[in-house]
């Protein structure tokens, strides 16, 4: 199944083209790293996929069904709301700066789309929830505030509560970016438990070794284009372009 | 001396069902126009501009008149008392509570919208979980302040002479010439004021849990 399927979309910020024409398709079960120079739209694309970013040109199609339809000589147009989020809900994010809510505890986090989206029952939610903080390694913190939490813990709790509502593709917008250096390899831990579960993934990241050991396809973004789509070989062993053999130097 | 002291409890019993009426109803209106005002379309924005504008640029006192004596003239019906007043501080407070939620709301992360957009939650959803409850703790140092300005407005209401701790104080002042009688009533002004600053650091210490 094509999780994802973007064709030919463009998204600007004012004057800036953040997105200039980017096509792109993911299978299920591939895991997929965009890596590329900061303002190059790694993020941006990502975003589109769940509707944080709305385009302006070209068409979205999640688990083959569309959500933004491209249409002759006019600005994209978006389905409605209601199954817009029906679609949403089964993808999953992980964002850079966490986003927890802070004036609920690490398992009420965990809990709150579950029961608000799923209408999942209260003690179900939860034994869903332990679990989870269970995989991730944080069985001890279910009670916990997010702000008593390290960073890598907060985005070990963010992931979980991604998690339970049981997507079928999660984003990853640079998981490890705002992290202390020695609290990257625990959160980059959990999502290599991911992809040996064979979760279809999408991760924006600087962490090029990552990068490669992880993804089955590596994808090269510059100035809101797609550069280079390939295998991790094709961009870390054998760079051919030279914008990226100058990024990956600059980067190992 | 006790019966001047009952008599003026007696008109804090009036300001008091004033302050707690007027709140009851101000504050759910205030946070709902805070939304409209975030989220509402285009005319309901402007609507809610005019009015905010038009309740913080002109006298309480001249909008408790105007209720009280001016709309039963122009519609030709009879307002009781303390309904005209209920009505001017709701509408009044209502105002002031609006731009005070909006600006809690407003200083909520952008990434607690997202979280939650990512998650599936609908609009309402994330504004009565996630949002609201978090502005609410902002919010509170500048609420308490209008708490506190709300029980000293409440003497306004001698003026459609509704018998408040203000009215039942000067009347006294003039029936016996005892002057000492309003260093009771700002005792009492102060119980009430002191009562709602040390509920508000309670609630502030009860919400620090977090942050």
């Amino acid at each position: 199944m094509k999780v994802v399927n973007l064709k030919n979309i463009e998204k600007s910020f004012g004057k800036l083209k953040a997105l200039n024409g980017v096509d792109l398709i993911i299978n299920k079960g591939e895991i997929v790293s965009i890596i590329g120079p900061s303002g190059s739209g790694k993020s941006t694309l990502l975003r589109c996929i769940n509707h944080l970013e709305i385009i302006e040109q070209g068409s979205i199609d999640i688990f083959e069904m569309p959500i933004a339809k491209a249409k002759e000589g006019e600005k994209t147009k978006y389905i409605y709301e209601k199954d817009l989020r029906k679609i949403i809900q089964r993808i999953g994010m992980v964002f850079q700066g966490f986003n927890l809510f802070p004036h609920k505890s690490v398992l009420e986090n965990i809990m709150e789309a579950q029961l608000t989206v799923k209408k999942t029952p209260p003690l179900e939610a939860k034994v869903i929830a332990l679990e989870l903080l269970h995989k991730v390694g944080l069985d001890d913190k279910e009670k916990a505030y997010p702000s008593q939490l390290s960073g890598g813990q907060k985005q070990r709790v963010a992931i979980a509560r991604a998690l339970a509502m049981q997507p079928e593709i999660m984003l990853f917008d640079e998981p490890t970016s705002a992290l202390d250096p020695e609290l990257v390899g625990e959160v980059l831990q959990v999502i290599k438990k991911l992809a040996e579960e064979h979760m279809t993934m999408i991760v924006v990241t600087h962490e090029m070794a990552f990068a490669r050991e992880i993804s089955n396809r590596v994808i090269f973004m510059d100035e809101g284009k797609i550069i280079k789509d390939g295998t991790p070989e094709d961009i870390f062993v054998n760079p051919t372009h030279p914008r990226i053999k100058t990024f990956i130097e600059r980067m190992i | 001396m006790e019966s001047i002291i009952f008599y003026i409890l007696a008109g804090a019993n009036t300001t008091l069902r004033i302050f707690f009426v007027t709140l009851i109803f101000a504050i759910p209106l205030g946070i709902l126009f805070a939304i409209g005002k975030i989220a509402g379309g285009k005319i309901i924005k402007r609507i809610l501009d005019i009015y905010t504008w038009l309740l913080r640029g002109t006298p309480l006192m001249l909008q408790i008149f105007f209720v009280f004596y001016g709309i039963p003239q122009l519609f030709g019906i009879k307002l009781d008392r303390d309904f005209a007043a209920y009505i001017a501080f709701i509408i009044n407070y209502a105002a002031y509570f609006t731009e005070i939620f909006r600006a809690g709301i407003l200083s909520i992360e952008k990434g607690q919208f997202e979280a939650s957009k990512a998650l599936g939650m609908s609009y309402p959803q994330t504004m009565w979980r996630i949002i609201i409850p978090q502005a609410i703790k902002r919010v509170l140092p500048p609420v308490g302040n209008e708490f506190i300005t709300l029980i000293k407005d409440t003497s306004l209401v001698m003026v459609i002479a509704i018998p408040d701790i203000m009215r039942n104080t000067k009347e006294i002042v003039s029936r016996e010439a005892s002057p000492e009688t309003f260093i009771i009533a700002a005792v009492i002004y102060l119980i009430l004021t002191y009562g709602i600053v040390f509920l508000f650091s309670k609630t502030e210490k009860r919400l620090s849990y977090y942050d």
